[in-house]
């Protein structure tokens, strides 16, 4: 029977989005389906580190290799979505001098480049330090957009052929006997760009292959065919800061613990992270006392933040995983590494593998062990790319900037697009028309937008990952509406409201947890704005009834 | 610390290590990006900048402060240029309700882009240096004021400045007095009270001393009837037109003279008392947010605008109270200066000059003059300030009065050159209220 692609990929994560692109590089006939936008699941929920392996370089020295490995390649390869900040693990009195030499002894041990600071030179690198920390390690920690990183992996896996379905909730897989074959998907708003008010869609999509990328849902996923999964999801929760405070990452140098890590990331820094299991990925507690004990416990290594305003706070699941028997009661102590599950092999049921564990860092060494297994499934030879081929936005970056002009934007907003946009920044930013700046705290212009809406239709949660438009410190105070604003003409006014207020809830639910001191300031502003300006607090065109307008007079004396 | 606490392991510099480690950093190599946490984007600052009100092109404080600042990472040396175009007016510091260091932000980015980005030879470096450093100008001018006057007020000379420095040819360049206001006061022998319970410095900062000795004296006056001892220590530019040059390494120098040697009239007992609201703003805001050198924030605690020192320290309004000015003053029509604003000083000329009879004084609003020191005088900028003085202008016009009075002196250059009006500084009329005219006691 002829199916309608070789190889489905479920989840549009990074190793989702990484195996489809390095199977379509291959020649391979892909489609990627995913239940929400694009790194909707973990991908889009973790601290955007680019782990140099000086993290695992004791506990899990082979993960350590692995990173710096992974970390040098992505460098090369993603160079737009990776900042070259420099990390250091840092040591205050308290902290064991034993731990710190075994911590330098393991970086050197996995091959990452590692120099220690006096306390004194660690807080010239990083004034806000504290005064008494006492040394430091210096390694080659980054900071990578997770966001730019996948969107830039599923525009190349679309560059060679593939088909990348966005909202599109997989509601069974189907299965003949012992093989599976395919996945029946509900499109939220039929299928191809989101557009939305359109009514949706079920497709059944048959495939030679089915891998399923889904981390932390790969359980639920496996529960359709009655195949066992046994992911682990361990939720951790991050805090974004509304400034940098720091320019490097600064981990904490002890084994292990909660709120330990400072990672700089675009405009802001963001604090991580705590472990702790829960038992559906979609449906676990957020609660505050997280927030405030994780800001607590990295103010002792970077005091400022204290009293520092955070924007939002946010929750990631880990599809952690260990094999079964294992018996790991800490979620702290489970593996980091990933697995292959092949159906075949473990269930007897032929046609999916599942991956689950692993690590952003490492997602296209896994993206690659993964395609050579289906490959070698599919009885092909093509060999992967993906550590020589740089991502869309990735191409001669250098000589291209050298080149560049400020496309007649003031500096700062065209350094932060021409960084997030990469070789396309021409491309993108060229224009005879004007080019007004939509959102003010991170400096995106109304050019960057509208590229973001050609690439993903009316979805407006689609452009903020695209362009962090909304992502600043008014969390889409001022610019949500003006970024719908450009969804029209080609959109009706239906779509437009539908993605506004979708827009408005996605950041409402970190925002709602940093409702302290400015933040709460800005809240009751943007409410203020919204309820004035757009009737936000009691829209008539939101409300059940009709509004009679007749009931009006015409304004008239 | 116990052996095994040692730093062991290769190449570990140890704690006694000598570490040279700037003590204070230079002030355009501040991290201010925290001070965009207190900005809650309301956007108040924009719609209280005149540069903003009238020129399009500029993108106003918020961007050019926590937005900036916000975008900026450790490594970004470039700041956008439209920092030149901020007057440092500094009425985006009063209008934020929500204290966000918005003229420190400008201040430090501006000497940030003067310091990388501008051009040393150019004509806009050279023409800002010299703007910025006019005390070092000044003393020549001022050794033959007749000559320097006659040929400053030629128009060949005018034409000159502002083809060869763009320094604009519109405006007619302040005379110099015949005698400095420190002349006088070693020829008079210095203090003429002593007192060790009241006792004042004063700081009389450039333009009273070498173009408007007149208001230098009025203090004196004033303050010696009031029977305080009064110092004159040594003194540079308070720093306020190198600030709004991006100049901070020529205000550091400045302020380091200034800190000491009023810090050490501090320790002999004194407040430091000006007659310049640009100079006090300057000693009480701007040193402790952009330096650092030892008494900074002593001598800002410290300083104090001369006439809200004596209506702190003296029930100025009853000594006011039944007096009189005669013919040589018509009614005023008085502007307050931005700087005199941002102390909470705008109110106090009226309300002060309320009991004395035979003058009033018409508040012509809170507009900004437009002048803001150095800025009205370079050519690019010359049409904006003038629209922005518009506004005072008509008030003015409208006024019920013939002359104008405001504390700062090139808000007085401006209403003169807007509208023909002479100028006059509040201490002149309480001088002339409270001691008498210099005619009068001489």
């Amino acid at each position: 029977m002829a199916r309608d692609t070789e190889v489905l990929v479920l989840g549009g994560g990074s190793t989702g989005c990484g195996i489809a692109r390095d199977l379509a590089m291959r020649g391979l006939e892909v489609t990627l389906v995913e239940r929400g936008n694009l790194t909707d699941g973990t991908t889009g929920r973790m601290h955007g580190l680019l782990h140099s392996g000086g993290r695992y370089a004791v506990s899990d020295q082979a993960s350590a290799t692995e990173c710096i490995e992974e970390n040098e390649i992505l460098r090369d390869i993603a160079g737009h979505c990776v900042e070259e900040t420099g990390g250091l693990f840092v040591q205050r009195p308290e902290d064991s001098d034993e731990y710190f030499r075994e911590k330098l002894e393991g970086c050197r041990e996995c091959g990452i480049p590692a120099r220690v600071l006096s306390g004194a030179e660690a807080r010239e690198v990083e004034p806000y330090l504290a005064e008494d920390v006492k040394r430091a390690i210096e390694v080659p920690d980054g900071a990578v957009d997770p966001f730019r990183l996948c969107v830039a992996n599923a525009i190349g896996a679309e560059n060679h052929g593939a088909r990348v379905e966005t909202h599109a909730e997989v509601i069974d897989l189907l299965r003949e006997g012992d093989d599976i074959y395919g996945v029946e998907v509900r499109h939220e708003s039929g299928p191809g760009k989101r557009t939305h008010a359109t009514p949706g869609a079920t497709e059944e999509i048959t495939a030679d292959y089915v891998v399923n990328a889904t981390g932390a849902w790969a359980g639920q996923i496996g529960a359709m065919a009655d195949l066992e999964v046994e992911v682990r999801p361990s939720k951790g929760v991050m805090t974004i800061m509304n400034v940098r405070q720091v320019d490097t990452v600064i981990n904490r140098c002890r084994p292990k613990g909660d709120a330990d890590i400072v990672v700089p990331h675009e405009t802001t820094a963001i604090l991580g992270t705590t472990d702790e299991e829960v038992s559906d990925p979609d449906d676990y507690p957020e609660e505050g006392w997280e927030v405030d004990q994780m800001i607590d416990t990295l103010s002792e290594l970077v005091p400022i933040l204290e009293e520092a305003r955070t924007i939002r706070s946010f929750w990631g699941v880990r599809p952690l995983y260990e094999p079964p028997g294992t018996g790991t009661q800490d979620p702290t102590d489970i593996t980091r590494d990933f697995f292959l599950l092949d159906h075949t092999d473990r269930d007897g049921v032929s046609g999916m593998s599942s991956i689950v564990g692993g690590k952003f860092t490492t997602y296209r060494a896994m993206a690659e062990e993964i395609s050579d297994h289906v490959c070698e499934k599919l009885g092909v030879t093509a060999g992967c790319a993906t550590a020589d081929e740089p991502l869309p936005g990735s191409e001669n970056i250098e000589t291209l900037e050298a080149g560049m002009d400020d496309f007649g934007l003031r500096s700062p907003v065209a350094r932060r697009s021409k960084q997030r946009l990469g070789s396309r920044a021409s491309e993108v930013l060229e224009t005879d028309d004007a080019n007004p700046v939509i959102c003010q705290c991170e400096g995106v212009t109304r050019a960057e937008i509208r590229d973001a809406v050609s690439q993903s239709g009316s979805d407006l949660n689609a452009v903020r990952i695209r362009t962090r438009a909304s992502m600043g410190n008014c969390q889409g105070g001022f610019c949500c509406q003006n970024m719908a604003n450009e969804l029209h003409p080609t959109y009706d006014e239906e779509t437009v409201r539908a993605s506004l207020d979708e827009l408005f809830q996605e950041r409402w639910k970190g925002e709602r947890h940093a409702l302290w001191g400015e933040q709460l300031s800005q809240a009751m502003l943007n409410y203020a704005l919204h309820a004035t300006t757009m009737n936000r607090d009691r829209d008539p065109a939101s409300a059940e009834a009709a509004v009679d307008f007749a009931a009006f007079d015409g304004g008239g004396r | 610390m116990s052996d095994a606490e040692q730093p062991t392991d290769d190449g570990v510099p140890g704690d006694d290590e000598f570490e040279p480690i700037q003590v204070f950093p230079e002030a355009e190599d501040m991290d201010l990006r925290p001070g965009a946490d207190d900005c809650y984007k309301c956007s108040t600052c924009d719609t209280n900048c005149p540069v903003a009100e009238v020129d399009d092109e500029f993108p106003g404080p918020k961007f050019q402060g926590p937005e900036q600042w916000r975008l900026k990472r450790q490594d970004d040396r470039d700041i956008d240029d439209s920092v030149m175009k901020c007057s440092n007016c500094m009425r985006c510091d009063s209008a934020c309700p929500s204290d966000v260091p918005l003229s420190q932000m400008h201040n430090t980015a501006r000497g940030e882009y003067v310091e990388e980005q501008m051009e040393k030879f150019s004509r806009e470096y050279v023409r800002n240096r010299i703007l910025a450093n006019y005390r070092r100008l000044a003393p020549l001018g001022s050794m033959f004021p007749r000559t320097t006057n006659f040929v400053m007020g030629l128009s060949a000379t005018q034409w000159l400045g502002e083809k060869v420095l763009g320094i604009t040819g519109e405006r007619e360049f302040p005379e110099f007095a015949t005698e400095t206001f420190r002349e006088w006061w070693t020829a008079r022998g210095g203090a003429q009270v002593r007192n060790e319970d009241k006792r004042i410095a004063y700081f009389h900062g450039c333009y009273s001393n070498y173009n408007t000795p007149e208001v230098g004296k009025a203090l004196v006056r004033v303050y010696e009837h009031l029977g305080y001892e009064i110092m004159v220590p040594d003194q540079h530019c308070s720093g306020t037109p190198m600030f709004a040059n991006g100049m901070l390494e020529d205000a550091r120098r400045s302020a380091e003279t200034n800190v000491r040697e009023l810090g050490a009239a501090i320790a002999d007992g004194a407040d430091i008392v000006a007659s310049c609201s640009s100079c006090s703003m300057s000693l009480r805001q701007e040193y402790p947010e952009l330096f650092d050198f030892e008494g900074t924030e002593e001598v800002a605690a410290n300083t104090w605008d001369a006439v809200e020192y004596l209506r702190v320290h003296e029930d100025l309004e009853g000594e006011l109270e039944g007096t009189s000015v005669g013919d040589e003053f018509e009614n005023f029509a008085y502007h307050a200066p931005c700087h005199a604003r941002n102390q909470g000083l705008d109110g106090q000329t009226m309300e002060v000059l309320a009991p004395i009879d035979g003058v009033e004084a018409r508040d012509v609003g809170d507009s900004c003059s437009g002048i803001s020191g150095t800025y009205g005088w370079k050519a690019e900028n010359y049409e904006t300030s003038m629209k922005i003085g518009d506004e005072m202008f008509d008030h003015m016009e409208d006024a019920d009065a013939e002359t104008g009075l405001t504390e700062c002196p090139t808000c007085s250059m401006q209403m003169e050159h807007g509208t023909g009006y002479e100028i006059t500084h509040t201490l002149e009329v309480l001088e002339a209220a409270l001691v008498g005219t210099e005619a009068d006691s001489q």
